[in-house]
This record gives C-alpha cells, sequence and structure tokens, in this order.
C-alpha cells in the first residue's frame, strides 16, 4: 500500500467515486493539496466533486458556463465544490471507494434537488426497474 | 437448453432491433433512386458496427463499465466533453427522428395525422422508461420488430429478376441521371445510419444494465455477428422492395406511404398490418434506446448514478434529463418539421459525429487496466482502425456534399 | 490549492529556458495517514510539450494498441521529462526548475 505511485490526470482525476453500496457519488473532479509551511512536498486532503470543481478544469467560456447553469440550478451563487475528506478513502484502484453512502456525504445537491422536485413527485419512483 | 433459448432470444432481439427510422427512410430512399447500387455501403456499414459493438460490449462486460464513464477518464474531460456534446446533439436529433416515426407510422395505420399522436408517443415512451424492466423492454420490442420480415417476404413474394439485384449490387455504379457527388452523398447517410452513434453507447450501457460479465462474452459474440448481419439483409430487402417497385415507376420516397407501397402490392391487406406492428415496435423501441442513450451519456460524463437497474429515485438527475430529452424531442416534432427530413438530416450529422464517438472506444478497449487480457487482438485493432481512417474521410466530406447537392435533391 | 491549478503551469529552467508544460503531478502515496490511508504526497511532475499524449498515458505504462496510436504518441512523449520537487519552485505563475536538464520520467510498474 505504502508507496505506490499515482499519477494526478492518468490515475487520480476524472475516477469514479462509489460508496459503501457501490453507487456512484461523482467523479473525482479535481483534489484539494494542503501546502505544509515548511516547503515539504504538498499531499492531497480532499477529493473534490461537482459542476464547481470541473468547470475551472474545462477552462474559458465552456467551464465559466458551466459553473453558472449549476448555480442557476442552486438558486444560489458561489456554491463551494463538493467536499469529501481523504479520511473518507477506503480504496483507491481503478475507482476510488468511501466510507460513507452518498447521502451522508451530501455533495449532491442538484441530485437532491431532482429527486426532491421531480422524481419523487411521480408514482413509482421508488421501485427498481429490473 | 436454457442457455440455448436466450442465445436464441438474443439474437431475435438483434435482428428486429436493427431497424429504426434512419434505416427505414434511407434504405427505401435510396433503393427507389438507386436500385441496389448502395448495397455495398450496407455491408460495409454492417461490419463496422459489429467490430465496434462488439468492441463496446465487451468493455462493458470485463469493466463493468459504460463507454461514456471510460472516455471520460482515458481522454480527459476536455476530449470527452467534445465526445458528449457532439453523441448528445446527434442522439437527441436521432430521438425526435424517433418520435416523429412513431407518429407516422400511427398516421399510416389511422389516417389520423401524425402530430396528433406525438404526445401520446412521448408519453408512452416515458412511460416504458419509467416502468418497464429493461431486458423485457429489449425483448419485447426487438422481437415484435421481426415483423418488419414483411419486406423480405415481399420482395420474395414479387419475383423480381434476381440476376438482375444481384449483378446491380455487385456492380455499383451511378444510374443515368444521377451525378456522383450526390451517389456519395447517399452512401454517406446509409452509412450514418448504419453506424449511428446512439447504438454503441446503448450497447455498452445495455450490457451494464443486464449485469453481463465474462461469462456473457460468448453469448455477446453471436448477438452480434449473427444479429446485425441479419438486421442489416433485412435493411437490404427494404431497399429491395424499393428498387423492384420503385425505381421502375420512379416513386421517389418522401412519406412512410411509399415506403410501405411494396408490401401493400405484394401481401395485401395482412403484409400491410405486419408492416405497421413493425414500424411501430421499430421505430417505438429506437425512441426508448435514444431516450436512454441521451440519459446514459451525460450521466456517465458528469459521474451520477444512472440506469434503470436501480429505482428511480436512486438516478433522479439521471430521469430527469431522460425526460426533459423526451420532451424536447417530441417539441421538436411538433414544430411541424417533415419527421422524414429531420431523419435525413439526422443521418448526415451522425456521420459527422462518427470518428469522434468511435476514437475513445477504439482505445478504451485497448487498455490493459480496464481489459486485462481481453484487450483487442491485432486482427479487430488493424480492421478497427481501418475504420476509424474511414469514418474521419467521411466525416470531413459529409456537410460539404450536403451543402454542394442540396442534400441529394 | 487545487490539483488541477498545477496541470499547464509553464515551466522554466534556471536560466529562464523554456522546458515545457506541467503534463501531470507524480504523487506517492507515503504521505501522513489520514484515516485508514497514507496520503499522496507530491513527488515530482512530468514536463512535456504535448497534452495529449500524456493524457493517454501510454509514454508511462506498457505497450497498448492500436500500433499506429501508441506509436505516434510515443514519438510525441519522447522529449517529456520528470523535475522532482525537491528541484522545483512553484508560483501560482508557473514551475521553476533549479536544473537544465531534466531526468526522463520514471515508468511506472
Amino acid at each position: 500500500m505504502a508507496g505506490r505511485v499515482r499519477d494526478l490526470a492518468l490515475h487520480l482525476l476524472d475516477r469514479q467515486v462509489l460508496d459503501t453500496d457501490g453507487r456512484a457519488v461523482g467523479n473525482v473532479d479535481d483534489v484539494e493539496l494542503h501546502v505544509p509551511e515548511d516547503g515539504s512536498p504538498p499531499y492531497v486532503v480532499a477529493i473534490l466533486t461537482g459542476p464547481q470543481a470541473l468547470g475551472p478544469r474545462l477552462g474559458g467560456l465552456l467551464g465559466q458556463w458551466l459553473v453558472f447553469l449549476s448555480n442557476a440550478l442552486a438558486r444560489n451563487q458561489d456554491e463551494e465544490p463538493g467536499r469529501i475528506g481523504w479520511e473518507l478513502v477506503t480504496d483507491l484502484g481503478s475507482a476510488v471507494t468511501v466510507a460513507k453512502s452518498r447521502v451522508e456525504l451530501g455533495v449532491h445537491a442538484n441530485e437532491d434537488r431532482a429527486r426532491e422536485y421531480l422524481v419523487d413527485r411521480i408514482p413509482g419512483a421508488r421501485d427498481a426497474g429490473s | 437448453m436454457k442457455s440455448l433459448l436466450k442465445i436464441f432470444l438474443g439474437i431475435l432481439t438483434a435482428i428486429g432491433g436493427f431497424v429504426d427510422i434512419g434505416d427505414l427512410v434511407a434504405n427505401a430512399v435510396i433503393g427507389a433512386r438507386f436500385g441496389l447500387a448502395l448495397a455495398w455501403v450496407v455491408v460495409l456499414g454492417v461490419i463496422g458496427i459489429c467490430l465496434y459493438a462488439d468492441m463496446s460490449g465487451r468493455v462493458a462486460a470485463v469493466s463493468g463499465r459504460g463507454t461514456f464513464d471510460l472516455v471520460r477518464e482515458r481522454l480527459g474531460p476536455r476530449m470527452g466533453l467534445a465526445n458528449l456534446l457532439a453523441s448528445t446533439f446527434v442522439t437527441f436529433l436521432t430521438l425526435a427522428a424517433e418520435i416523429g416515426g412513431v407518429a407516422l407510422a400511427l398516421e399510416l395505420a389511422t389516417s389520423v395525422s401524425y402530430l396528433l399522436f406525438v404526445p401520446l408517443v412521448a408519453f408512452g415512451v416515458w412511460i416504458v422508461v419509467w416502468r418497464m424492466p429493461f431486458e423485457r423492454m429489449e425483448q419485447a420490442f426487438g422481437i415484435l420488430g421481426l415483423c418488419l420480415l414483411a419486406f423480405a417476404v415481399a420482395l420474395w413474394q414479387l419475383g423480381p429478376d434476381w440476376s438482375q439485384l444481384l449483378h446491380q449490387a455487385v456492380h455499383p455504379s451511378v444510374p443515368d441521371g444521377e451525378g456522383h457527388p450526390t451517389y456519395v452523398f447517399y452512401a454517406i447517410s446509409l452509412f450514418g445510419a448504419a453506424m449511428t452513434p446512439y447504438e454503441v453507447f446503448f450497447f455498452s450501457s445495455g450490457a451494464v444494465e443486464e449485469g453481463w460479465s465474462r461469462k456473457d462474452l460468448r453469448t455477446e459474440r453471436l448477438n452480434v455477428y449473427i444479429g446485425f448481419p441479419l438486421g442489416g439483409l433485412l435493411s437490404l430487402a427494404i431497399a429491395g422492395c424499393a428498387a423492384v417497385v420503385l425505381l421502375p415507376q420512379g416513386i421517389s420516397v418522401d412519406h412512410l406511404d411509399q415506403v410501405a407501397l411494396p408490401v401493400v402490392l405484394s401481401l395485401g391487406k395482412v403484409g400491410f398490418a405486419f408492416l405497421i406492428v413493425g414500424f411501430v415496435a421499430a421505430t417505438f423501441g429506437a425512441s426508448l434506446e435514444t431516450a436512454l442513450s441521451t440519459g446514459y451519456s451525460i450521466a456517465q460524463y458528469l459521474g451520477w448514478q444512472w440506469g434503470k437497474r436501480t429505482a428511480p429515485r436512486e438516478a433522479a438527475r439521471f430521469h430527469a434529463v431522460v425526460l426533459v430529452a423526451i420532451i424536447l424531442g417530441a417539441m421538436l416534432i411538433l414544430t411541424t418539421l417533415d419527421p422524414v427530413k429531420v431523419t435525413e438530416y439526422s443521418l448526415v450529422f451522425s456521420a459527422v459525429a462518427l470518428p469522434l464517438t468511435y476514437f475513445p472506444i477504439l482505445v478504451v478497449a485497448n487498455d490493459r487496466d480496464y481489459m486485462g487480457e481481453s484487450v483487442n487482438g491485432r486482427v479487430v485493432n488493424a480492421l478497427g482502425t481501418f475504420y476509424l481512417v474511414l469514418l474521419t474521410v467521411v466525416a470531413i466530406v459529409a456537410v460539404p456534399l450536403m451543402i454542394a447537392t442540396k442534400a441529394g435533391q | 490549492m487545487r490539483g488541477a491549478d498545477l496541470l499547464g503551469l509553464p515551466v522554466v529552467g534556471p536560466g529562464g529556458e523554456e522546458l515545457g508544460r506541467v503534463l501531470d503531478v507524480r504523487l506517492v502515496q507515503d504521505g501522513p495517514l489520514l484515516g485508514a490511508f497514507a496520503t499522496l504526497r507530491i513527488e515530482g511532475f512530468v514536463v512535456g510539450h504535448h497534452r495529449v499524449a500524456s493524457r493517454l498515458g501510454y509514454d508511462r505504462v506498457d505497450a497498448q494498441g492500436p500500433k499506429p496510436v501508441w506509436w505516434a504518441v510515443r514519438a510525441l512523449a519522447r522529449r517529456n521529462r520528470y523535475l522532482r520537487w525537491e528541484d522545483a519552485s512553484v508560483t501560482a505563475g508557473g514551475v521553476t526548475s533549479s536544473r537544465a536538464d531534466l531526468e526522463p520520467v520514471p515508468a511506472i510498474r
């Protein structure tokens, strides 16, 4: 486990994040690095997920538009990106697995909104499809 | 015995599900103008889709992930986004065309204006996506789609000069009165119809929905390599009917009536009834697939929980996107844009989007991280690369040709 | 600081010469323990000129098909170099290397 090499763009970014139930939480849209004061190398302290994290990576007009769209749905500006602390990570394979369920993580403003305002109002929303 | 039945069912579903409004329109239009002189394009397209569908099915079975999931992981968010925008636009256009197709088929059956059927069709598509289990949905519409075999039966009944038809197919030439650019333009449309982007996304996401794993690979290959070519033969039967009945009379295809004419002439009311069932099943099935594909691609790119295998409230954004796509698609058809024209445009744009959507599949299918030992073999890679080059050429040439020939006037 | 902010930063040598851009950040899992796992600590930067080639990862892993793509990407990635954290100084505007010549990128696995 220790000493394993993981290149940021090649192995970490854009990977799927799964919760304890194996459900998709989101992607690793970016990571938060802590920069130590003594000049030793920075290290990853959190996974960032959501349009606020992805937007700046797409860059330019497209990225700004994505952030704007997501904020418009949120009806509040400057929403912070979804943050999953590194201490919650339980596995780092081809996907990143974290210890809590999606609901507990609370990184899903848009999913919760879609569920609350639309999906839950339609009968049959709780039945599995197949 | 049970697995044999499963394989048989899978192949039938693949045949019946192969043809959609794009194939119906393209093959009929071309059969009525060029006879079977473009049959080689269907063959080329079927080989291409078999190759790439097998690749994306294998990727899904081995890695448990859908294509778009892996496209963004492998190629980065920018390339993934370009891929997403191109394919979603084309798939949405195809969705609108398919909804229009169902409505047109119902109009053909009842003589009630197709516009009145559109909201009904949209609601029908949505409710099936919402409620019907995935595998049953695929099988039901796939097998009902086999009613389109009426075209094959009709062609047989018409007693055409088979040697002449074969000669046309094997010696492709531009008929008198048609220019070379028009010929190539129609070849591209036919190619776009055979290799429409949503087919691979749906196939790979569907594999994940049905929980395929390595042990399903043999079934998957049989479905693809037997089912799809037979579906291609059905496409050729549609072209053949048009070639035999419409071409000599100089009847061009602008509407579903003309597509049905050869079957009505040779098989009467019974044939017509089968045809209507087949039309509706094929286009309704394709509406389901394109609506779901729109949801699959967006959800997989953005990392949302997706699919029908979890309850809708567990995949709320996915279902919201599918619902919006259906509504917007229906609205597009309600603007009274001719659905046949929408279909023809969707084919050209499909052709343009093809290299962008197929290149990532080739890359991912070669990645040992996801595929382990099941990476592409040398032959598959050689063929896959050849097709990619071909698709790039087609994509570059498609729009200029469309403008130059005024969309094949 | 966000990880993605580092990607694409211009890299210059001690004399100001252009060395390329940050194509990737090498992380090693031997940082402080947070929860069950040691965190990923920056070890160095992959520096080069062609982002696409690096993105596909062909420059750092075993051969994979299709062959023409692999050859093309390897050719583009041939000039990629590795800059260790100790030799680098990072600001918001770019990265400065204290060494003019950098080592080739160490392969993974």
